[in-house]
């Protein structure tokens, strides 16, 4: 799977999550940082998170998760490296 | 201690009715002496498990809400929208359905009273309102996520405990208008509503603040209604709108309904000197305990001491008693005769608005002094919907030795109990309402002068 193909998918999600600035989903990059560039509350990770795992098909560790950056990158990185775990 | 001189005004109000657009219509459907009881899909749906069908429900529709279903699993609400966008996104996601109806409650009861931003977002302006049960719905689903389906606690998402905790109602509306002053809830069982109104007077009273938002609320829950069925206290065998009938002989249970109410308290020279309407002033607040260790059963004695410390503080005679009323065999009995006992047998008119939309639980309270601040306005009386026949026989309890109350059957006190809403001079009510645990509270409010 493409990094960038992550990327798209991500924005699916954060488009389903109203708390998330929905104008800024137009320019997300790796860098994009969920929590400081979309507003996303910090409390919306968790569900953001398990978002992630249904979609992608992958299920995080606790460890995976408490490590995780906010930054959009942190997010694919962690999807690459749980899809190549399993 | 109350500070001398320092009274308490309702300002504003808001709520949330079943079967009714707004409190307009509630006002119209009350006083045209119509039923807001419903056959309920969601019960007729569990068949013979559930032995009532009739409900003052609202549903989410009827609310401006759409749920939207957890990707993880289609029974547990992600968030809900309001159609009608009276509430930010950020915070409807902290909040169930009961606490949604709060914030737009208070948002309606703010405007009414006319207060500020300053105001409102001030140090002495509290929140102080609860319901009776959980938010069932939304544990239910989380619940089933971990215990049943094996789920991640996670996966019930990061809203599970400020969703459905007993405080939620509060929280969520002191985050959406960021009062700075007290911020609490009262839990009395079906007392909650009125309960958390007579705190928030005492505060405003004591001087501890000026201002109050407060009430009670009941969201629609399906698992509420299924728990009072299984007491098999709730009203059966009647069509929907004959099914709540306080005082009637043929009553057997109560309705089960859902609603919220919340008004706004102000000190009362403080809202006449900026010009507000005063809707009603509060006399006085009265509640106390049955102390005789009995759960469920009304206390006659708890009653009378009721009235006698409300009296000692208003010294007021009522022109309508707005009872607690359930429409269950003990609890209308047991009270009609604590009122004749303490008010004697004319004078004043008894009014139960449960009859024309079931008991709301911890919301019951807040509702019921709503409708009866409407009495006040209308200067028209609320029935007793469905008191057809007044039992002419002696209630099994008054041939009890230890019985000190009236020794004439119900049927004596037709001139009480009206069955139509009707016009007369409306210058002060009292409120009662009771709880599980043998908990009671009654209030008293007039009309400004």
């Amino acid at each position: 799977m493409e990094r960038q193909d992550i990327i798209n998918g991500l924005v699916e999600i954060l488009r389903t999550v109203r708390m998330v600035d929905q104008a800024k989903l137009e320019s997300v990059t790796e860098e994009t940082d969920f929590i400081a560039d979309l507003n996303t509350p910090s409390t919306e990770m968790i569900n953001i998170v398990s978002k992630i795992e249904q979609k992608f098909e992958v299920e995080f560790d606790d460890d995976d998760i408490d490590d995780m950056g906010s930054k959009v990158k942190d997010a694919v990185d962690l999807i690459l490296k749980v899809k190549q775990r399993s | 201690m109350k500070v001398k001189g320092r009274k308490v005004a309702i300002v504003g109000m808001g709520g949330t009715f079943p079967n009714c657009t707004d409190i307009a219509d509630f006002n119209h459907k009350l006083f045209d002496n119509q039923s807001l009881i419903r056959e309920w899909d969601q019960a007729l749906a569990f068949g013979k498990n559930l032995r009532s069908s009739v409900s003052g429900f609202i549903t989410e529709a009827e609310a401006g809400l759409e749920m939207v279903p957890s990707a993880i699993y289609e029974k547990l609400p992600e968030i809900y929208i309001d159609k009608l966008n009276r509430v930010p996104d950020k915070n409807l996601a902290t909040a169930d359905v009961g606490s949604i109806w709060a914030m737009i409650n208070t948002l309606d009861a703010i405007k009414m009273a006319g207060w500020s931003k300053e105001e409102t977002e001030s140090e002495q302006t509290a929140v102080i309102m609860a319901s009776g049960g959980p938010g069932s719905s939304i544990l239910r689903a989380g619940w089933d996520l971990f215990f049943h389906l094996g789920s991640k606690s996670r996966h019930a998402g990061s809203h599970l405990v400020d969703r459905t905790m007993s405080y939620r109602e509060v929280a969520n509306v002191s985050c959406l208008i960021k009062n700075k002053g007290i911020s609490e809830s009262i839990i009395s069982a079906c007392a909650t509503g009125l309960g958390n109104i007579g705190h928030a007077y005492r505060l405003i009273s004591y001087g501890l603040q000026d201002r109050a938002i407060t009430g009670g609320v009941e969201a629609t829950s399906i698992e509420a209604f299924a728990g009072f069925d299984g007491m098999m206290i709730l009203s059966r065998g009647f069509s929907p709108e004959e099914s709540s009938r306080p005082f009637d002989k043929d009553r057997n249970g109560f309705v089960c309904s859902f609603g919220s109410g919340i008004v706004a308290l102000e000190e009362y020279e403080m809202a006449k000197a900026r010009g507000a309407k005063i809707l009603a002033v509060i006399d006085g607040y009265f509640n106390n305990s049955d102390g005789d260790g009995d759960m469920f059963y009304p206390s006659f004695d708890g009653q009378k001491r009721l009235w006698k410390g409300l009296l000692a503080e208003t010294g007021i005679k009522p022109d309508v008693v707005k009872v607690h009323g359930t429409s269950t065999p003990s609890g209308d009995s047991i009270e009609l005769f604590g009122v004749v006992s303490t008010l004697g047998e004319s004078g004043y008119h008894i009014s139960a608005p449960k009859s024309q939309f079931g008991h709301m639980l911890g919301a019951a309270g807040a509702v019921e002094l709503i409708s009866s601040i409407l009495m006040l306005e209308n200067q028209k009386v609320l029935p007793c919907l469905n008191s057809v026949n007044l039992n002419p026989e002696l209630e099994r309890f008054q041939s009890n030795p230890e019985w000190t109350g009236t020794m004439k059957p119900m049927e004596a006190y037709r001139d009480l109990i009206p069955q139509k809403s009707f016009s007369k001079e409306i210058n002060h009510i009292t409120c009662l309402n009771y709880g599980f645990g043998g908990t009671n509270s009654s209030i008293s409010i007039s009309k400004d002068y």
